[in-house]
């Protein structure tokens, strides 16, 4: 082992959003502008099961806006598995473009690992 | 050893990034790739084969000197 980086997810990438809407089986994102609580949110929207409003990945600040009223209009665990998901392909994508291969492993605890073997060098 | 970039994302979208089998710095070169591409970094930690890589690096130094 030689180092441990910690990273908090930022949606980013609408290849990758596209892909984990596919691997949750949800509808394709489409991007467009809707009022939420807050106010105006523009990016591409996800809609997740059970969720009253779409959740909005905003791909310039890498946030995700949405409005599930502290649950009540839709559970965080569908925005919490389209985050895992999200990140995931973002990862699969991005390993893949350097031909290197990934293995997925799903943990006991709801994770799942990503084992990508480096080909080589660094490259 | 094989080299090998673990990549561990839990059920909140938190992700960990370890590398296995890079000697020194050459483990940051080689994950910077994905660990940009996922977001922001919150923590960062160095691991004993870092560091032996580092000091087989001095020591090759002043062998050579």
């Amino acid at each position: 082992m030689s180092h441990i980086v910690t990273i908090k997810t930022e949606v980013r990438d609408a290849e990758a959003v596209r892909a984990a809407c596919k691997r949750l089986g949800l509808d394709e994102p489409v991007h467009g502008t809707v009022r939420l609580f807050s106010g105006e949110a523009t990016g591409l929207l996800v809609n997740l099961p059970g969720w009253h409003y779409h959740a909005v990945a905003d791909l310039a600040t890498g946030q995700i806006n949405f409005d599930n009223y502290e649950g009540q209009w839709g559970e965080q665990r569908h925005l919490d598995a389209f985050v895992q998901a999200y990140a995931l392909e973002k990862a699969k994508i991005e390993a893949r473009k350097r031909g290197h291969s990934v293995h997925e492993q799903p943990l006991p605890d709801g994770s799942i690992k990503l084992v990508i073997q480096v080909a080589g060098g660094v490259s | 050893m094989s080299k090998v970039i673990e990549i561990t994302v839990g059920p909140k979208g938190e992700t960990r990034v370890v590398t296995r089998g890079f000697a020194g710095a050459e483990c940051r070169v080689a994950s910077q790739y994905v660990e940009q591409a996922l977001g922001k970094r919150t923590a960062e930690q160095m691991t004993a084969e870092f560091y032996q890589g580092q000091q087989q690096a001095s020591q090759d130094l002043r062998q050579s000197n």
